[in-house]
């Protein structure tokens, strides 16, 4: 009996024991996820404090603005000037509030990938866009730099690729001081089967983001992906965010099986890396389409971007020549145009050695006349220069990063294999054939020269000898038959100023919307003004420049 | 010549000689007040005559230009000749203009020697367009000069085929081309140095000069070398290289040394641009420190005489101090201890203008005061730099003087008006708001005003020809130009203390008050200025004053003082503060300001009348 009281005290003091290890354990358990959880807490605390503070700023923006709005109401300038800081506070604001939106979205495993085909060089430019305006504002220098590239078009999910990518570039920005250096260079790398079966056939986008910014310590290294993290130092005091970015990419590239890390060291600067593996979309290249064995001038300062221009050129069967002078390649252009031997098309760097770009360009448009292919390849947003470039002459956009791609598609579309039948006025893209033009002009010689060039580009052309005649013609048209009136100003019978008052005057619906261009000698700039007032909307002087001719009617036909 | 082309050049000199002669024949003032309407008067109905000209005579032939022959072609060409030559220089623009369109003529027709012969005098015309931009900034003026060194490089591209060319003077053509390349300032130094080395290996070059034996290779080889030589000034940048530094010393030798040596031969003091020019190589070269050089053309200045009145003396006097100061805002720290040297010689530059007889028709002196007013240096107990600037558009710029006194006469009334209507109205100027008593604030207001007036075109002085004995309206790319005075006007005030605070106002007065681009300059904030009221006041009666007066008539805008108003109310809230366009519906306060206008000609040209009388009554 008393052994077996003592085997049941000894059972009961083991059971004891271990309900005390179990409890010590749960306790243990509870104590970690208590410290998790205040952990956790503690991160959310700041994050809602952080966050206030976040908020509050552009909130305040937002009113104070609107309150000095409403104080100087009848000042357009200054209501129009709180208006654009309204909207800046409010995009963000809504940023603040998207990334919270985005995260919590992927603590719920509610976010999927959207897989599509798309292109990398669109990719890549569309990220620049964003990008390169906030590293301005910083005076900073980004360099987008693009290495070895397998496939261009690619299958994958874009909108959250250019996510990860604007919030990378976009923190190096942001931690970087003013006039520091962000580089970014963009590759692929082909997956070895052997390595990785899963992802064998797959292509590796890899991605680099340096800065010589302010850098992290290594302690934050080791958080920098947990949510509400961010780094904390008197540098960074007043940069605002939610400290999730770094955790939403680290989650979107964990589901697209992809590899991120970095290296950082305060005070010298971080560098991000980013592999992806996605999947490649065979293409048709553009460069069957180019003339081989043609000589192509290329004329770029920087010389990286020289050789990756040539090598490309060089891969399509073109013969470059490079140079990096403008005045060097007026002189061969000059020499080649007399010796009947010109190269097919003159590429330009938007950085020359001796002189300005688009100088070169309007000079070579002059030179080489209406018919010769020119193509500028800038870093530039398109958009910012476009008009000026587009006046000197440049025919084709090229822009930078250079992608192979974009680079022998806009040869292609000017040279093609058939350039030697080819104008080389029109733009392709545009059905010339279904656009009418009037042209108004009293001397004979004049008008056939016109009627020549602009039946060279391709449009209909129907001419009158003066400005009365014009009016006729134009009132007894159909509405909209007339796409565009080129008008002389001295004239008998009627003179260009009264006919187009006259147009503008008539009761149709295309009297007010046809594109009537003045074309006259008398270029001062009262002329531009009476033209104008006239009703006219642009001025080109005599004699008549056939570039400008092209320039008016490929914007007005590639508005529509 | 055609009539027509007789007739304009003729209208041309007459013009210009009008607008130099503001100086009273020890007549009244009132008969001066007159006489000074009458040439206003008679100088618009000039200008509108060759307006007429023009669009009757010139025009239509530029119109028929492609299917002219080639003796309309010649006569155009000689037309533009007595426009710029190498004696007279009338009229670059519409010179530039002429060769533009013969250029487009010859490459039609395909005519190379044609297309060479227009290169030449198109890079000509916009060499001198470059010459004239005085002391602007390399940034702005590397677009022109682009473009005229675009005409000379694929003009002398022709070179490869200078044998068979059989035609001497296209040959000429060529080879001043090829020169002319170097003419403007340069990206790399280097560069413009290997050019003229080769150009004058090619113009000593034996097998060349036997192909053209009736070309002045001499002359070619001298101006050459002048280009070269003054190719020293960039030797002190890293870009030289030393091989570069004895190409340019072998020059400087041939012409400067030399002229050095003779001079010594004949027992004659050296021409003081030679010294100079000798002084300045050696500092460059690193033969002698910048002390030396700043000692040495202190020497030269002071050897001037201030009653000799030639050119080399002209140099000396006035042309070597715009160096000097060039120097000083280089090393600044060398300015203290020369403090009372530069007031000096701030004195002795007006001493000497207001003695030059019929100083506002000497160009020569007029371009060099430019460069003063470039370099300008001001020191305390020296001549301000507003007082420079006052005295060089009463004497050299009268229209511009009078247009901006006439600015200033009506700012300040207007401005008086709305302090007696807002008394809060200026308080975004700092210094205003602090003034406590109302009456001292509306003094200070008033003279404010007047002063930015004053100041508000100086920008103007650097691109003078655009403003001063222009024959005909201008040109679109004159009026891009025209436009550069605002920013030009901007960087001179701001770099000098006695001007600072009328910056903004140069700076401003072209913007548009929506922000728009109609006006200009882009870089002008409308919202980012502390005094954008009052620029918006100038802005205002500086639009009326030139729609009302000369520059009217070379945009072609011109208007009566009511249409003048009846267009600014138009344009309220785009184009001007509607703050102040309310006010000129008034008809009070629109009296008051034709009364300002009106009044403030008069004062203006009084100011002409005595400081001009004080000098002919020397």
């Amino acid at each position: 009996m008393e052994n077996q009281s003592m085997e049941k005290d000894s059972c009961r003091a083991e059971e004891l024991k271990e309900r005390i290890r179990v409890l010590e354990r749960e306790n243990a358990l509870l104590e970690e996820q208590l410290k998790e959880a205040e952990k956790a807490n503690w991160s959310k605390s700041r994050f809602l404090s952080s966050m206030s503070h976040d908020i509050r700023t552009p909130m305040n923006a937002i009113l104070g603005m609107t309150s000095i709005g409403l104080a100087h109401i009848d000042e357009k300038s200054r209501v129009q000037d709180c208006l654009y800081k309204i909207q800046t506070a409010s995009e963000h604001l809504m940023s603040l509030v998207n990334d919270v939106l985005d995260m919590s979205r992927i603590d719920s495993g509610r976010m999927s990938l959207n897989m599509e085909d798309f292109s990398l060089p669109d990719l890549v430019h569309d990220i620049s866009v964003i990008v390169r305006a906030q590293a301005v504002q910083k005076n900073q220098e980004l360099t987008i730099t693009i290495g070895r590239i397998y496939e261009e078009y690619l299958s994958g999910d874009p909108l959250h690729l250019r996510q990860i990518l604007v919030n990378i570039i976009g923190n190096a920005v942001k931690y970087t001081q003013e006039e520091g250096c962000i580089q970014v260079r963009f590759s692929q790398r082909l997956e070895e089967e052997q390595l990785s079966p899963e992802h064998a056939g797959k292509i590796w986008m890899c991605f680099e983001c340096e800065d010589n910014g302010f850098g992290m310590s290594e302690d934050f290294l080791t958080r920098i992906f947990e949510p509400f993290e961010r780094v904390h130092n008197e540098r960074t005091r007043k940069i605002e965010g939610t400290g999730l970015g770094m955790s939403i990419v680290k989650n979107l590239v964990d589901r697209m099986e992809g590899v991120i890390r970095v290296e950082s060291e305060e005070g010298v600067g971080s560098c991000f890396y980013v592999d992806i593996p996605l999947s490649a979309v065979p293409q048709e290249p553009a460069e069957q389409k180019l003339p081989k064995g043609q000589k192509v001038l290329v004329v770029e300062a920087e010389e990286e971007r020289a050789n990756q221009i040539a090598a490309f050129l060089r891969e399509a069967g073109l013969d470059p020549v490079t140079m990096e002078n403008g005045l060097e390649a007026v002189t061969a252009l000059t020499e080649a145009q007399y010796e009947k031997n010109m190269p097919c098309a003159l590429l330009l760097g938007q950085e020359l050695a001796d002189i300005a770009a688009l100088e070169v360009a309007a000079h070579v448009r002059q030179l080489a006349g209406k018919e010769f292919p020119i193509l500028l390849v800038s870093g530039e947003d398109w958009a910012q220069i476009e008009y000026r470039a587009t006046r000197a002459g440049v025919n084709a956009f090229v822009p930078c990063p250079l992608f192979k791609s974009r680079l022998l598609t806009a040869l292609s579309s000017l040279v093609g294999s058939g350039a030697a039948e080819d104008d080389g006025l029109a733009d392709h893209r545009i059905d010339y054939g279904s656009h009418r033009v009037l042209l108004v002009e009293d001397i004979a010689l004049n008008q056939e020269i016109a009627v020549e060039l602009l039946s060279m580009i391709g449009v209909q052309v129907e001419a009158a000898d003066d400005g009365a005649r014009a009016v006729e013609l134009f009132e007894a048209s159909p509405e909209h038959y007339y796409d565009v009136i080129f008008m002389d100003i001295h004239m008998p019978v009627m003179d260009g100023y009264e006919a187009s008052r006259r147009i503008r005057g008539m009761d149709r619906k295309d009297a007010a919307e046809v594109w009537i261009v003045a074309m006259t000698a008398d270029a001062f700039v009262e002329d531009v003004r009476l033209a104008k007032e006239a009703g006219m909307n642009e001025h080109i002087s005599k004699p008549v420049d056939p570039k400008r001719l092209q320039e008016v009617l490929f914007r007005q036909f590639s508005q529509e | 010549m055609q009539p027509y082309q007789e007739e304009y050049i003729a209208n041309l000199k007459e013009i210009v000689a009008l607008s130099a002669r503001r100086k009273p024949d020890g007549s009244s003032f009132d008969a001066y007040w007159e006489k000074m309407c009458k040439s206003r008067q008679e100088i618009g109905e000039k200008l509108k005559r060759n307006m007429e000209l023009l669009r009757g005579g010139l025009f239509p032939v530029l119109d028929h230009l492609p299917g002219s022959d080639a003796a309309v072609q010649e006569e155009l060409s000689e037309f533009a000749g007595m426009l710029l030559n190498p004696k007279e220089e009338w009229d670059a623009g519409l010179f530039t203009r002429i060769h533009q369109a013969l250029l487009n003529t010859a490459r039609l027709k395909n005519d190379r020697d044609q297309k060479v012969r227009e290169l030449y005098w198109l890079g000509i015309g916009r060499n001198a367009i470059c010459n004239k931009l005085v002391g602007l900034d390399s940034s702005v003026t590397e677009e022109y000069v682009s473009q005229m060194r675009l005409c000379f490089t694929e003009a002398a591209a022709y070179l490869k085929y200078y044998d068979e060319i059989a035609d001497e003077e296209t040959k000429g053509y060529i080879l001043r081309s090829r020169a002319n390349i170097a003419l403007g300032q340069f990206k790399s130094v280097s560069e413009r140095v290997r050019l003229l080395k080769q150009t004058l290996q090619i113009f000593d070059d034996p097998e060349y000069q036997s192909k053209a034996p009736g070309l002045p290779w001499s002359r070619y080889l001298t101006m050459t070398h002048q280009l070269m030589a003054a190719s020293i000034s960039y030797s002190r940048e890293n870009t030289m290289t030393a091989q570069d530094i004895a190409d340019i010393m072998e020059s400087v030798y041939l012409v400067h040394e030399r002229r050095m040596r003779e001079a010594a031969e004949k027992k004659e003091r050296p021409p003081v641009r030679t010294a100079f020019h000798i002084g300045a190589i050696n500092y460059y070269c690193g033969l002698c420190s910048f002390e030396e050089l700043l000692t040495k053309t202190e020497k030269l200045m002071d050897e001037g005489d201030p009653t000799d009145f030639s050119m080399d003396n002209m140099y000396a006097v006035i042309s070597l101090p715009a160096f000097y100061f060039q120097f000083l805002e280089q090393y600044p720290e060398s300015i203290p201890k020369r403090r009372e040297y530069i007031a000096d010689l701030g004195r002795r530059i007006l001493a000497y203008v207001d003695l030059f007889p019929d100083a506002a028709e000497n160009a020569t002196l007029s371009l060099y005061l430019r460069q003063v007013s470039h370099t300008f240096v001001e020191v305390e107990g020296g001549i301000s730099y507003g007082i420079f600037l006052q005295k060089l558009l009463i004497r050299f710029a009268p229209d511009i003087f009078v247009h901006s006194y006439v600015v200033g006469k009506a700012a300040s009334v207007f401005s008086g008006i709305i302090f007696s209507e807002e008394p809060g109205f200026f308080d975004d100027i700092e210094e205003i708001a602090a003034i406590c008593d109302q009456e001292e604030k509306h003094r200070q207001i008033c003279s404010y005003a007047m002063r930015c007036g004053v100041f508000h075109d100086v920008g103007k002085i650097n691109i003078m020809d655009l403003y001063s004995g222009l024959a005909r309206q201008w040109f679109d790319d004159e009026y891009e130009i025209a436009h550069l005075h605002a920013v030009i006007g901007r960087n001179c005030l701001s770099e000098r203390e006695s001007t600072k605070r009328y910056a903004q106002i140069a700076h401003g007065h072209h913007s548009w008050y929506d922000g728009s681009a109609h006006g200009y300059p882009s870089t002008y904030q409308r919202l980012e200025c502390d005094c954008r009221q009052m620029v918006d006041v100038i802005g205002l009666v500086d639009w009326m004053e030139n729609v009302t007066g000369l520059v009217g008539q070379y945009t072609g805008n011109i208007k009566t003082f009511d249409e003048a108003v009846e267009t600014a109310v138009a344009l309220e809230g785009r184009r001007f503060s509607p703050l102040l366009t309310a006010r000129l519906r008034d008809p009070g306060i629109k009296k008051q300001l034709l009364g300002a206008f009106e009044a403030g000609q008069r004062e203006a040209y009084r100011r002409l009348y005595e400081e001009n009388g004080r000098d002919a009554g020397r």
